[in-house]
């Protein structure tokens, strides 16, 4: 064993915070559970602002060593036993979901408070133990280092997230429900059997156990092929986006922002890490050309779908599809780097920026047809009228998130777009580059075609149904203005993301 | 911080100020009246500051500004027309309740000129270009009928269209800008050395072209600006419509000479000039005929620019640059009057329609006015040659064109004979006629093309003159034979692009049906154990 | 032939079976016998392989036997989740299919508004 890699197999200062980001929410869903009924928002609340604190003091970690956080847990050493580990992606990604959700939750106050008068409702309640099980699965896909411990979180992952499909219990969203809970089964099928063969092959599934004695032969591509099909299938990238339409666009508002901002995530980022950190040496272009093609489509079709769409949530659950699309741009990008010997950091945080400003700028598009829906009763695209005299933050929060989406500055999809193109261009790549401009200016139209739809002045007469809390306005307009002035993370004085990823740099040919 | 370094801060920065005040609906309802007020921090800085360059940020990276010589002539001239349009935008909005929409848009777009004008790094350029399109479409979108809404449309959409070519074409740019500087100033050094010169050209060049609309993809202009407000298309016209020109005379490397892309960026434009005039002769709405002489002049610019490439003309920048401003505050005045005419009735009309056909002809190259100076200051650009001859061409286009529209103006007043503009009317269009006067006779010499009084002698009188006498000989025939023209529809390119945009949207269909068909179970299940196949085959590693 | 090696392909024929199940019948009850057809072919691969890791020297690897129970709890949760949301299913319309997406003759995937 190299000494980099005995190194990591340390605990180190601050360890114990990866076990509590996982730990409480788990403990904050269960004491929900126990005190029930409004209590559970309770608990809740409170969890999130100890999960945010935790999520910043994990980052402060980081940032102060330099080095990836590590936590052994009961001090048994890989391959045995199991460690939890933060590099910088981690830990990037373990903030945004923390935001993103803490955004949710302050939104979903006001759409699940438990009605005075009543001891317990059943939608309210779920949801929000719902939701802190999403969050602690994702915690726990992003700072768990071993591929079996990372089945697991995915699949808590959707357990977790095909309930909030079906919140409200309608016939249409069971079904969607079902049809996403099965395929995303078919998909953790394949990565365990993956798995399965991996450890057959290595006897390991730590991650830089693996990275090291992973070589390219015949189990190591089945193995990666099935894995990384399995996650594509849970992340939705087109063509096997049947279940994410009508899965996110049935589900009630926040449940959305939750399920198209981050739960998809959770499978892009654990492909993402496969990818880079465990089988850097058996990856090839040409598979990576696959990955980024299936995203061009999506971009493509996804955009183009969006665009007949007649209801707003399913024309936002079609941008998603689209999205995702971009997350997988950057594979062939970064292993083009790789092969030319070059350093693929500034790809890898073109995707990684990429995500982050679709997660938050997702999440408000949702929320913001959530209150929508709320103030006029339906979602119709053609039928907007009077919106933005009715909610004009929330107007401004989706044209911003809109923005982020399109890829204007400073927004952080300008800035991915920004990178992408660059190594796009640099790799010789340029039909990735010319696939981002296209996307960019389809999703320009939709957006327009609603921002401008929301600013007609509503009929005479004509009332809210319901009028919307301030602050649920301000927690949507937040998250996209997030996502609007991510791109000035070009000001960060290191890079974050790059912190304690020695797994890739590390593994030497044997 | 110094000075200048203030000056410029406070160029940028007051407009944004303003539009970030507009979030409380009660600063708001005031603001209106504060139009006016915006630009001129703009215009001191023009006038005042110096050449060093205001940096912020960090070590990662730097927004900078800096104003350079083609920058300070056009945002003086830029500043007097946003100041002139503001103050004519604050009488405009007594007459509307929601005037929330127009003052956003138009701080936002003042934002964004002052900011394009003064950007010194390719990123800062980039965003504030994109602030400037945007909230230019807000702008037309102001109108409120469907026309404006089909207009902001159009407009937000090439303008994206071009700023993806344009990022592209950035992109490449930087990654061969030596140190990994972002400044402008080292980007026409970087282009000409550049692996991707070609490419890295062309893109800036599209993308810059299609803004500054240049044919085939000009449509957007005369749709905006006849659904834009009054105000709202004297500033695009005059103001917006340069920055793209602005950043062609930065960006393109003056000091090579690349005829390859001068000489077809000069044919491009001239056609342009020549094609603008032709269908603007066919309209009856002045404004269109002025957008069309937008066309037509941005054009010119273009050609100009182009042939200072093409022979590599360090000089050219400038002859550019000065007569971008020239047109800038004379379309800008021109719009107004548009204004000024529809609420003045026929007994007052001479008064507006006279200084009217002083600046119109003047665009013509009329001699003494602006115009003759600006015709002069490219002249040494364009040489005697075939160019030279196009130009005076399309100087006999454009008098014909400017009397058709002043014809049309003459035809557009209040019904009411008696009426008289509102001084809130009356008195920008007064500063803006002033100002298109007497600022490029200021400036003539300061920009040091040449003297002033090179202008009076009578060849260079006689050089002027003969093609506005020409011109009157096809007005008189457009005005006797002009009804059996055939109408051109407002916007003419654009009826071919709706109708390609129709085809789109039935692909549209079939590719949702394709995508309906993939959603089914057995589809997509078949589909992810093919995809499992095909990504094991793909990661065999044959070597 | 030995007996890992007959074991891997008794996994193989399960996950063949539970593919052929999940992809082609249309009732989910039969789609979650198949997730779970499959779902055994991979723990009897794992078992075959720990198997295989004790031949060469060892009692028997252990490891695969911990994943292995972790592996079908979790294939039992999802198992108890889908057949909760299938009898939701049932209550509700009585009909137990996932065919809502359109056929491919009609004009739209959308359902119509609520």
């Amino acid at each position: 064993m190299s000494p980099s890699l005995s190194a990591q197999n340390l605990t180190t200062l601050g360890g114990l915070l990866l076990v509590l980001a996982i730990l409480v929410p788990f403990a904050g869903m269960l004491i929900g559970f126990v005190f029930g009924g409004g209590n559970a928002q309770r608990v809740a609340l409170a969890t999130l602002a100890a999960g945010l604190a935790i999520a910043i003091a994990i980052a402060n970690a980081l940032a102060q060593s330099g080095k990836a956080v590590v936590y052994i847990l009961g001090g048994w050493m890989p391959p045995l036993g199991v460690a939890l580990r933060a590099d910088g992606l981690s830990v990037v990604m373990l903030l945004t979901v923390a935001v993103v959700i803490c955004g949710i939750g302050v939104y979903a106050r006001a759409d699940f408070g438990t009605p005075s008068g009543v001891k317990e409702a059943r939608a309210p309640l779920i949801f929000w133990l719902l939701l802190l099980a999403v969050w602690g699965s994702l915690n726990l896909v992003f700072v768990s280092g071993d591929l079996f411990t990372l089945y697991v979180a995915l699949e808590l992952l959707t357990f977790a997230a095909v309930p909030l499909v079906s919140l409200d219990g309608r016939t249409e969203t069971v079904r969607s429900a079902l049809r996403y809970l099965l395929y995303a089964l078919l998909g953790s099928v394949l990565y365990l059997l993956g798995a399965v063969l991996l450890y057959g092959a290595y006897g390991t599934l730590d991650i830089p156990l693996l990275a090291a004695r992973v070589r390219p032969e015949p189990a190591a591509w089945a193995a990666l092929a099935l894995m990384i099909a399995g996650l594509l299938a849970k992340t939705a990238l087109f063509p096997l986006h049947l279940w994410l339409p009508p899965a996110h666009a049935g589900a009630p508002a926040a449940a959305s922002a939750v399920l198209s901002g981050l739960v998809i995530k959770g499978s892009w980022f654990l492909a993402m890490r496969l990818w880079f950190d465990v089988f850097a040496d058996v990856v090839t272009l040409p598979a990576a050309q696959t990955l980024a093609a299936l995203g061009a489509a999506a971009i493509l079709v996804g955009n183009v779908v969006a665009l007949r769409q007649t209801r707003l949530k399913l024309l936002i659950a079609y941008s998603t599809v689209a999205q995702i699309g971009y997350l997988f741009l950057m594979f062939p990008l970064a292993t083009g780097l790789a092969t030319a010997g070059l350093d693929s950091a500034m790809a890898v945080n073109g995707g990684m920026l990429q995500a982050i400003s679709h997660a938050t700028a997702k999440a408000a598009m949702f929320m913001a047809a959530g209150l929508v829906y709320t103030t006029l009763g339906h979602d119709r695209v053609a039928d907007l009228r009077g919106v933005a005299s009715a909610l004009p933050m929330t107007v401004l929060a989706f044209a911003l998130a809109g923005a982020s989406l399109i890829g204007l500055p400073p927004s952080g999809g300008f800035l991915a777009k920004w990178l992408l193109i660059s190594v796009a261009i640099t790799t010789a790549q340029w039909w990735w580059a010319l696939v981002m401009l296209v996307g960019g200016l389809l999703t320009s139209v939709y957006v327009f075609i609603v921002v401008v739809r929301t600013l007609a002045p509503a009929h005479v007469g004509w009332n809210p149904k319901t009028t919307v809390p301030r602050y649920q306005q301000a927690a949507v307009l937040a998250l996209a203005l997030c996502s609007f002035l991510l791109g000035a993370a070009v000001l960060c004085p290191v890079d974050v993301t790059q912190i304690g990823r020695t797994v890739s740099r590390n593994t030497v040919l044997p | 911080m110094k000075a200048s370094d203030l000056l410029i801060a406070t160029a940028v920065g007051a407009p944004l100020a303003m539009l970030l005040a507009c979030l409380s609906p009660a600063i708001r309802k005031r603001m209106p009246t504060l139009l006016g007020f915006a630009p001129i921090p703009a215009l001191a800085a023009a006038l005042l500051a110096d050449g060093t360059p205001l940096m912020f940020g960090n070590a990662q990276f730097e927004f900078s500004f800096a104003m350079d010589k083609p920058g300070a002539i056009l945002l003086t001239v830029a500043a007097i027309l946003w100041i002139a349009a503001g103050a004519y935008a604050t009488t405009w909005l007594r007459n509307t309740d929601n005037a929330g929409g127009l003052v956003v848009c138009w701080l936002m777009t003042l934002t964004g000129c002052v900011g394009v004008f003064l950007a010194a790094d390719i990123v800062g350029f980039y965003f504030l270009l994109a602030v400037l399109s945007v909230g230019a479409s807000g702008l037309v979108l102001q109108g409120g009928t469907l026309k404006a809404l089909r207009a902001s449309a159009v407009y937000l959409g090439v303008a994206l269209l071009a700023e993806a070519f344009l990022l592209a074409g950035l992109v490449m740019l930087a990654l061969v800008m030596p140190h990994g500087s972002l400044l402008i100033r080292d980007a026409a050094a970087a282009i000409s050395t550049s692996p991707w010169r070609d490419l890295t050209l062309g893109l800036l060049v599209v993308g810059l072209g299609i803004k500054a609309g240049l044919v085939p993809l000009h449509f957007w202009m005369p749709l905006a600006y006849d659904a834009a407000p009054i105000p709202a298309s004297a500033v695009m016209s005059g103001a917006v419509v340069k920055a793209s020109a602005l950043a062609l005379i930065r960006f393109l490397p003056f000091d090579a000479a690349l005829p390859d892309f001068g000489l077809p960026l000069a044919a491009i434009g001239f056609f342009g000039a020549f094609y603008g005039v032709a269908i603007g002769v066919t309209q009856s709405e002045p404004k269109v005929v002025l957008a069309y002489s937008s066309v037509s002049q941005m054009g010119f610019l273009v050609a100009v620019i182009g042939m200072g490439l093409a022979v590599g003309n360090a000089d050219a920048a400038l002859a550019a640059s000065f007569y971008a401003a020239h047109h800038l505050l004379a379309k800008g005045a021109l719009f107004l009057a548009v204004g000024v005419v529809a609420t003045t009735g026929r007994h007052r009309l001479w008064l507006v329609l006279l200084p009217a056909a002083v600046l119109a002809l003047g665009i013509g190259g009329l001699p003494l006015t602006g115009g003759a100076l600006a015709k002069l200051a490219v002249k040494p650009v364009l040489g005697d040659g075939l160019a030279g001859l196009l130009a005076d061409l399309s100087a006999i286009g454009t008098t014909m064109l400017m009397f058709h529209f002043l014809s049309r103006l003459a035809a557009s007043t209040a019904s009411i004979p008696s009426t008289s503009a509102p001084v809130g009317f009356a008195l920008p269009w007064l500063l803006m006629f002033v100002a298109a006067i007497a600022v490029p006779w200021k400036s003539y010499p300061l920009t040091g093309i040449g003297i002033g009084s090179y202008a009076f002698q009578p060849e260079i009188l006689w050089a002027a003159s003969w093609p506005i006498l020409i011109g009157i000989v096809p007005m008189l025939v457009l005005w006797r034979w002009g009804r059996h023209l055939p109408q051109m529809p407002e916007g003419d390119l654009m009826t071919v692009g709706e109708r390609a945009m129709r085809k789109v949207i039935t692909w549209g269909y079939g590719l949702e049906r394709a995508e309906g068909l993939l959603r089914r179970w057995p589809v997509a299940t078949l589909m992810l154990l093919a995809l499992a196949v095909f990504l094991g085959r793909m990661l065999i590693d044959w070597r | 032939m030995n007996g890992p090696t007959l074991f891997g392909l008794c996994a193989a024929a399960l996950v063949g079976f539970g593919l052929y199940g999940l992809i082609v019948n249309p009732q989910p009850l039969r789609k979650i016998i198949g997730f779970n057809i499959i779902g055994s072919g991979v723990f009897l691969l794992f078992g075959a392989i720990a198997r295989r890791g004790a031949a060469v020297g060892m009692g028997g690897d252990p490891v695969p036997q911990a994943l292995l129970i972790t592996g079908i709890v979790v294939a039992f949760s999802a198992t108890a989740l889908a057949v909760a949301l299938l009898l939701r299913l049932f209550d509700e319309g009585g009909l137990v299919t996932l065919a809502s997406e359109a056929p491919p003759t009609k004009t739209t995937a959308d359902p119509p508004d609520a």
